[in-house]
């Protein structure tokens, strides 16, 4: 019975290989498919890897896509991490991002001194937004899984809206979308050509920030504590409710900072749906639970998702090969993830109910803890 | 020709070999013990005779046959069955149900709830277990609960049960039906598998004792030739001390209990106008039949169960119905009694289960940042001093024995050292020599000066600590006793509802 501390290494091993042998599943599938189609396998995914991750330009490309997925996927891990499950990312994205363009175009004084505005605008909005179902939870237990999720469709119908009509760039006829910010406000791009700007820069500090937050706070252990056994954290004196309101609008938060990056960083204005269909929050919650709420292992899995969209699109132009191949392969990888950890869960689960009922015999402490 | 035989079965986990080189064999109609201290290795061993884990090394013969079995259900298949400490059962279902889950009679494509019942009552009658076969089990107690699980793996033709700790949740009278079930099944001819703390239990029943250690068979004999202190020696392998109750001047009064009623579940008052008090210097016992309300009294005092009416104050501090933290911060510590329900999370570190409670506080952490060397030296220091067997601090609280999980509970709050502590069942699940280690640490605190609520329901347990006992029964106190008056037979009237006649 040594006590060497081997232990960490071994859970880091456990949580990194169930999501790499899923990936290479992934691939695996996605090779038979194009074999099945007629295509060259390997040379196809070395076209699809060069024109992603290897080729300078292509990288690029694949960082600035990345750089909201990273921060929608950082959102999700938030929330799941302490048990809530937040599908309204999108929704609260959309919240920053056109808070952001509100302070961005109407805001006067220096740029350092808008941009911080709309910063924290768009945090404040995208926390405040999470917050309401979270209330809603609290007070009237209405289930916080379909309320975030229908507040997606409120957020994007409003956004629609406001650049309809009130934020309207009149001088475009056909697109509804707002003017453009002030070059001023604009973020700076790290390479002469490629849209990649300082914002990648600070989605990297979000998950630094959040890692930290999360592992190294008595807020961040409270948390997590949470999410495995509510009912133990109760008992050791952690105020649930209050960290259930702090968790969800820490998770809102950095869902509204994406829109603020999005906003100042890549598309400089709002156009109506720019957010919604992109899918940037569902890519980042699908990294988030390839991921396992690690906040690296998010960053790795929101770029590598990108790159395989970037790919896929050269895979278009290169092969005639529809875009959805590419597709199928980050589904694949994720529905072979899921399916790991679904049997995990689901033991877990069974394990959990067989187990609460042990010493307290037939009487569920459920109700009175709730 | 032994009936099962075990050889050479080695199971590592990581680094850590919890069995070595295992052999075991067992007879027809024959009960074996298997005892041994904390994280020796036996539930793994069981684990792997019944398929839920795969040896690293090692084989399994059945009838001479030699089997690899993926699954339970592939030792059910050869007649393996295990009755599960966790119980495995629908709760909204019946008892007849239950029992033919799984391998239910049909009429046609439908379920046939007639025969179900008939096969139930033919299943009772042929082993003396009775039970109502409509009743619903969730309005069976958990000795009850426990019968229906025998049932059930008697219904799947077993011929070799594994009971792990059957008597733990029991009370006494449940483990004395416990145990005459086990006679007369081996009796009948079945063989069975006894993992147990309580060596009271192995002289009552077993035919032959292994004792474990390390993972290895220390120990192999009849049970006419051995004797309680041989075996608790091979167990533990030192000789056990005496307890020494220490005198303490009694202090001012630490917790004070006054008129409390709590609705416990079914609206029902589960607490009915109890008043207590303790003072600091004591430790004070709460005997009693486990569901006459003790676990909602700790529940309402710690802050988990809303009060009612009357009040609790603890340090001269009103707590009632205030929340858990801001009790705990009045002087509480607590030991809860379903370890892995309140005291843990089987998915949280060895290292996130030590820090509750104090994760907030100084020297763990400072204006919310947690310190991560003070609490890794901490939580070293607190496992060391428990003795608690685990590899790493990084390892998962679900992979610690039961009896080791226990004990980092226990650590963590006694590690507290708060004025006062609630001790909820604290040696449920441990080896002997923990348990001595226990009482000794309880009698540690209350020669600092500080008090402890001992609530068990092993009644010797409270009796040789307590220097007041309390009865408790239906909700109220029936009784109250000093260590001088305290006659185990008047004890025993008082909890099962009976009055004393005052003569
Ligand atoms: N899934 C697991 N992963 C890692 N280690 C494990 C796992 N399961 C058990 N162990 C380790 O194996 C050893 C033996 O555990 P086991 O549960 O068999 O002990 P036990 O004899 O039943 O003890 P107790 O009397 O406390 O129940 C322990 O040190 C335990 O930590
Ligand atoms: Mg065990």
């Amino acid at each position: 019975m040594k006590r060497k501390d081997t232990g960490r290494l071994a859970a880091l091993l456990n949580t990194v290989s169930l999501p790499v042998i899923a990936t290479i599943l992934g691939l695996l599938l996605g090779a038979l498919i194009m074999f099945l189609s007629g295509h060259d396998p390997l040379k196809v995914y070395s076209v699809m890897f060069d024109k992603s991750f290897i080729n300078v330009n292509y990288l690029n490309q694949t960082l600035t896509k990345a750089t909201p997925v990273i921060m929608c996927g950082i959102s999700g891990a938030v929330a799941w991490r302490a048990g809530h499950i937040n599908l309204g990312i999108e929704g609260q994205m959309v919240c920053g991002g056109i808070t952001a363009i509100i302070i961005g175009l109407y805001m006067p004084g220096p740029a350092f001194l808008v941009t911080l505005c709309a910063c924290i605008g768009a945090c404040a909005a995208g926390a405040l937004y999470a917050l309401i179902p979270t209330f809603l939870q609290d007070k009237s237990h209405v289930s916080l899984i379909m309320v975030t999720l229908m507040m997606n469709y409120i957020a994007n119908y409003l956004s629609t809206y406001l650049v309809s009509f009130p934020l309207k760039d009149t001088s475009s006829v056909n697109a509804n979308q707002t003017m453009f910010i002030d070059d001023s406000l604009k973020f700076t791009r790290l390479f002469s050509n490629g849209q990649l700007s300082t914002g990648f820069i600070l989605s990297i500090m979000t998950v630094i920030a959040v890692y930290l937050v999360m592992n190294y706070t008595s807020f961040g252990y409270e948390s997590k504590m949470s999410g495995f056994n509510p009912y133990f954290a109760k008992y050791g004196g952690v105020r649930e409710r209050r960290v259930m309101y702090l968790t969800m609008a820490l998770s809102g938060a950095v869902a509204g900072f994406a829109g603020f990056v999005e906003v100042f960083g890549t598309k400089y204005r709002y156009s109506s749906n720019m957010i919604a269909s992109s899918g940037y929050a569902w890519t980042g919650l699908m990294a988030s639970l390839v991921g396992q709420y690690n906040p690296f292992a998010i960053l790795f899995y929101s770029i590598f998702f990108s790159g395989l969209t970037i790919g896929g699109q050269a895979l278009q132009r290169d092969f005639g090969i529809p875009l959805q191949i590419a597709d199928i392969i980050t589904s694949s990888i994720m529905l072979f993830v899921s399916i790991n950890i679904g049997i995990h869960l689901f033991k877990a689960g069974r394990k959990q109910r067989t187990e609460k009922k042990e010493e307290t015999g037939n009487k569920t402490p459920a109700k009175e803890a709730a | 020709m032994p009936l099962v035989e075990l050889k050479d079965i080695t199971k590592v986990y990581g680094t850590l070999i919890a069995n070595d080189k295992v052999s075991l064999e067992l007879n027809k109609g024959e009960i074996l013990a298997v005892v041994g201290e904390n994280g020796a290795g036996k539930s793994t061993l069981m684990k792997i005779m019944y398929g839920l884990e795969q040896p690293t090394a090692g084989e399994i013969y059945v009838n001479g046959e030699k089997q690899k079995f993926h699954d339970p259900l592939d030792a059910i298949g050869k007649g393996i069955g295990m009755v599960q400490q966790h119980f495995m059962l629908i709760e909204q279902f019946t008892v007849a149900e239950n029992i033919v889950y799984s391998k239910e009679p049909r009429k046609g494509m439908f379920f046939d709830r007639a025969a179900a019942i008939r096969i139930t009552e033919e299943l009772c009658e042929k082993y003396g277990l009775y039970i109502d076969p409509r009743e619903k089990v969730k309005n069976c107690p958990v000795g009850l609960q426990q019968r229906i699980e025998i049932l059930k793996v008697l219904y799947q033709e077993a011929e070799i049960l594994i009971f792990d700790e059957p008597s733990a949740v029991l009370t006494p009278q449940e483990t004395n039906q416990l145990l005459d079930t086990l006679r007369t099944l081996a009796g009948m001819g079945k063989s069975i598998i006894l993992i147990t703390h309580k060596l009271n239990e192995v002289f009552a029943v077993a035919d032959r004792v292994v004792v474990m250690r390390h993972g290895q068979v220390v120990g192999n004999m009849p049970i006419k030739e051995t004797n309680f202190d041989e075996l608790s020696f091979l167990m533990v392998g030192r000789q056990l001390t005496s307890t020494v109750i220490p005198q303490v001047e009694k202090g001012e009064v630490c917790l004070e209990v006054n008129d409390l009623h709590v609705t416990g579940a079914g609206s029902k008052e589960a607490v009915d106008g109890l008043s207590m008090h303790v003072d600091r210097g004591e430790i004070v016992g709460i005997a009693g039949v486990s569901g006459n309300g003790q676990s909602e009294l700790i529940r309402a005092i710690t802050g988990l169960l809303p009060v009612e009416s009357g009040n609790v104050r603890i340090n001269g501090i009103e707590v009632t119905n205030r929340p858990p933290r801001d009790i705990r911060d009045s002087g509480l510590s607590c030991i809860p009694e379903d370890r892995y329900l309140w005291g843990c999370a089987r998915e949280a570190t060895l290292e996130e289960t030590c820090i509750m409670y104090l994760h907030n506080k100084e020297p763990l952490s400072t204006g919310g940042w947690l310190h991560k060397n003070k609490i890794h030296s901490f939580v070293s220091d607190t496992l060391e001093h428990f003795d608690v067997r685990y590899t790493s601090v990084f390892q998962k609280m679900g992979e610690l024995s039961g009896g080791n999980a226990q004990k980092v509970v226990l650590a963590r709050e006694v590690m507290q050292h708060s004025p006062f502590l609630i001790a909820a069942e604290p040696t449920r699940g441990l080896d002997i020599g923990a348990i001595e280690y226990v009482h000794h640490a309880l009698l540690e605190k209350k020669k600092s000066g500080d008090c402890v609520l001992l609530v068990s329901s092993e009644l010797s347990e409270v009796m040789s600590l307590s220097d007041r006992i309390y009865v408790m029964y239906d909700g109220k106190i029936a009784g109250e006793f000093t260590r001088e008056n305290a006659v185990e037979e008047s004890l025993g009237l008082l909890m099962m509802g009976g009055k004393l006649n005052e003569a």
